[in-house]
């Protein structure tokens, strides 16, 4: 099954972050798309799918996502299993730690679509959080200002964790 | 505890809003940035607009506040930074070029208020301080309005988030939730007060949060970049609070994308990547990128539009370039609303004969008669109605019984939410009398300064489009053992402010006209209010039913050649018990002019009384320095010099607080040894 990876190419954090996930798969198992720039088409083409979401702002999703929105509610995404990582800062905004993941992934659930790649709150420390489903992250969570030398190893069982559950 | 989860509508989105209501938004959102970008270049060529605060980030929820604004029905306060709220109000780019560079044409108030500060007073669309959040007081007040007359509508206030640090923002809304008023505070999130973040302003990042605990209240949130969700949040907003009569906040998330204003460098405190993800979230960028990506408009269309606003532009700055300037001979008018003018009474004396009243009796018996003479008049205040207690004095006992609470009511102890809700809710119309006792004890009065202050703005600042019509009722002065918080004489302070007068009579018959005179007129009157003359029998006189005093129109007490003596309040009794001993004592005449209205004073009675005596001896109980006496003898020295055989003399309070004990006390306050001790000294210069 290939994956589509989408996330900004001018993005820094959601970016390095995408680099990072491409060297746990092969070229023909993943292909990045420019989320700036996505398509229904674009979108609709894969059947497993990973989303990169960072939060924007006190809890928003970045420009680019939500001019996208309107088009992903015309989608009908049944049979379709997304992922979505998304960096927030705990400290920072700990009222809304990676509340732009948790709106994506009620979209995505809304249109019909299978969220994977849950991870667990543990290790990390804020107030609320619009991507918290109980004791897990509906993602991957990655703090790029508070816990930046956890992320190469929270990345890599992410990726692990994925290949399995997008089987 | 707050409702903060209920739906929203979503009423317009991308795909489903009409083409023509975008095209609408679209050229609104592209004049506003042109006329917002276009306005330092005013400052630079040294033509005006020297404070400007560019909304350039705000622009999603400013359109949606001005489209969801009615001017029929409901009443808008717009901040120094909605500019784009006031263009979608309807304000024409000519009317934002008028008020950013001064003109005698800005419907503001002709170039009398700071520029930026946008306005429309013959559409509810008001003239607001540049006192950051004060006028949330005044959408609280004209909702308490809209509430009362059952007009269907709503108070639209607009602020920043850092605004909502003040206190007084917290009384707006405390009111506005416990009386259930139909009034939505748009707070506008951009992240500063200036140079400030908002984690310097309070804990929660979105401080409408803070008001998550208040009863009868709505809290939403939206994306006040974004012009759909802005636009389905307002409208939201004022479905619910007309439907509930409820109040809503609305936090919107912006971005700054430039300095707070022209006197701010945004650089010195924000990084290069900060500078640049704000300008990454431009909303017009935004709006117009979707506008093309979901196919409601070609790349030709919105390049037309963009012409078109562009040459209106154009236009309306060649129609400022030509419109007059202020004529700096209209800078006296507009000080304060005209004042009722009494035919019967033309010089406020009367020779009614009758049973002597208290002066407590003639207040509230002028209140009661003038409550049932106009029924558009209300009172409130601290402690004022609570079955048979009415003020803390009783001056307003039995009036909830007669009026009704709808008329008469107890406000929480909070004065400026007193003195703000007053100016507020005289605004829904010109008929309204407003009354309020404005704090228990003049002492208290303090914290309601910054609405007296704005209050005596109002009606210069507008070029008479607003005339706050309010008594405030103050009651003051000592001789009481009430120690320094019940004991102030504050009409020293009061007194400095253009835009309202101050009146201080000293027996029933005066405060009963003054006061009727105060409540027919229109502008703000401060009543002072003797509180040791209540129940004084000394001040008891006389009144008749239908007395009035016409301000500035001193009353001579006691006719005199010798000396005159200028006093009001509790010493115009002190000055005539000493002026009787001494005609006894000495045979002096001595004259005593009961000045009653300070501001304005009758400075004709006052020089001719001089004139006659020579010899000026000036009285009050506030302290001698800084004391109003201070402008009655500059008076006095200005147009009289050559009439004085001696100087000028003052007697008051010592130069210091007033203390409880009463030894302290007698040692502090004027008194008859104190007043004939100096007249007798003037006698014998």
């Amino acid at each position: 099954m290939k994956i589509g990876l989408f996330y900004s190419f001018h993005a820094k954090k959601t970016a390095q972050t995408a680099k990072r996930i491409q060297e746990h798969f092969s070229s023909e198992e993943l292909e990045p798309v420019n989320a700036e720039t996505v398509t229904p088409e674009q979108f609709m083409s894969f059947n497993a799918l990973i989303l990169g979401v960072p939060t924007w702002f006190d809890g928003e999703l970045p420009n680019y996502w939500d001019e996208f929105v309107p088009a992903l509610e015309d989608l009908n995404l049944t049979g379709k299993k997304v992922a979505i990582y998304g960096a927030g800062d705990q400290k920072g905004y700990p009222e809304n730690f990676v509340d732009g993941l948790g709106i994506m992934a009620q979209l995505i659930e809304q249109q019909g679509g299978t969220l994977v790649g849950f991870t667990s709150c543990e290790g990390y420390t804020y107030e609320s959080s619009k991507a918290e489903r109980g004791h897990q992250f509906c993602g991957l969570a990655l703090d790029y200002e508070n816990q930046a030398s956890k992320n190469k190893q929270r990345i890599a069982d992410w990726c692990d964790q994925l290949r399995s559950e997008f089987k | 505890m707050a409702f903060t989860d209920l739906p929203i509508a979503k009423i317009h989105s991308i795909k489903t809003t009409d083409k023509e209501t975008l095209r609408k938004w679209f050229h609104l959102l592209v004049l506003g940035r042109l006329l917002d970008d276009r306005a330092p270049n005013y400052l630079k060529q040294a033509i005006g607009w020297s404070y400007h605060a560019p909304y350039a980030g705000h622009d999603g929820i400013q359109l949606a506040i001005g489209q969801i604004f009615d001017r029929n029905t409901d009443h808008l306060f717009p901040y120094y930074r909605d500019m784009m709220t006031s263009l979608s109000a309807g304000l024409s780019a000519e009317e934002i070029i008028f008020n950013g560079i001064s003109k005698d044409t800005d419907v503001a108030g002709g170039g009398r208020h700071m520029s930026n500060h946008f306005a429309k007073p013959e559409w509810n669309v008001h003239n607001v301080s540049s006192c950051t959040g004060n006028h949330t007081l005044h959408a609280t007040g004209v909702g308490r309005a809209l509430k009362k007359y059952h007009h269907k509508g709503v108070a639209i206030s607009s602020q920043g988030e850092s605004s909502v640090s003040e206190g007084y923002v917290y009384e707006a809304i405390n009111g506005a939730s416990n009386e259930q008023l139909p009034v939505i505070f748009v707070f506008q999130d951009n992240g500063y007060g200036i140079s400030v973040p908002k984690k310097d302003q309070t804990a929660n990042r979105k401080v409408a949060n803070n008001f998550s605990g208040f009863k009868n209240l709505r809290i939403i949130h939206c994306n006040g970049k974004d012009v759909f969700d802005s636009m389905n949040a307002m409208l939201e907003a004022k479905k619910w609070a007309v439907e509930n009569q409820k109040p809503v906040i609305v936090q919107a998330n912006c971005v700054r994308i430039h300095s707070h204003s022209n006197s701010d460098r945004h650089e010195l405190y924000r990084d290069d990547y900060e500078l640049n993800y704000v300008n990454e979230y431009d909303p017009l960028a935004k709006y117009r990128r979707m506008l093309l990506r979901y196919h409601r408009f070609a790349e030709d269309e919105l390049t037309a539009i963009e012409s078109q606003a562009k040459a209106e532009v154009k236009a309306a700055h060649k129609a400022a370039m030509d419109a007059p300037d202020p004529n700096p001979e209209s800078i006296h008018d507009f000080v304060i609303a005209p004042a009722y003018v009494s035919t019967k009474y033309p010089e406020g004396i009367h020779n009614h004969q009758g049973p002597a009243k208290k002066l407590i009796e003639g207040i509230n018996e002028t209140l009661k008669a003038e409550f049932r003479h106009n029924p558009d008049t209300f009172i409130w205040g601290q402690d004022i109605a609570n079955k048979e207690k009415g003020g803390i004095f009783n001056v307003s006992k039995g009036m909830q019984q007669e009026f009704g609470v709808e008329r008469v009511f107890n406000a929480p102890i909070a004065e400026d939410f007193i003195m703000g809700t007053a100016n507020g809710m005289a605004r829904f119309n010109k008929n309204i009398r407003v009354v309020v006792e404005g704090a228990e004890f003049a002492d208290y009065f303090w914290p309601a300064m910054e609405q007296f202050v704005e209050t005596t703005h109002e009606y210069w600042r507008s070029k008479g489009q607003y005339s706050p019509n309010i008594t405030v009722r103050l009651a003051s002065g000592g001789y009481i053992g009430g120690g320094l918080y019940h004991s102030q004489s504050i009409e020293g302070a009061l007194t400095t402010f253009p835009g309202t007068r101050v009146v201080y009579p000293s027996y029933a018959d005066d405060a009963a006209g003054l006061l009727r005179t105060a409540m027919r007129s229109e502008g703000m009157t401060v009543f002072m209010e003797p509180k040791a003359l209540y129940n004084a029998p000394v001040a008891a006189t006389p009144i008749p039913d239908d007395f009035e005093v016409p301000f500035g129109k001193a009353r001579i007490r006691r006719p005199g050649s010798d000396i005159s003596v200028f006093t009001y309040g509790n010493t115009t009794h002190m000055v005539e018990e000493v002026a009787a001993r001494l005609a006894d004592e000495l045979g002096a005449q001595i004259e005593v002019v009961d000045l009653r209205s300070l501001l304005p004073l009758d400075e004709e009675t006052i020089l001719n009384s001089v004139k006659k005596t020579g010899k000026a001896l000036i009285v009050h109980e506030d302290k001698v320095f800084a004391g109003f006496g201070g402008e009655v003898a500059a008076l006095i020295t200005e147009k009289a010099f050559e009439y004085l055989d001696g100087p000028v003399r003052r007697v008051g309070s010592t130069f210091t607080p007033v203390g409880f004990n009463r030894i302290l006390e007698k040692a502090i306050l004027p008194n008859t040894e104190k007043i004939q001790d100096a007249l007798k000294a003037l006698l014998n210069y």
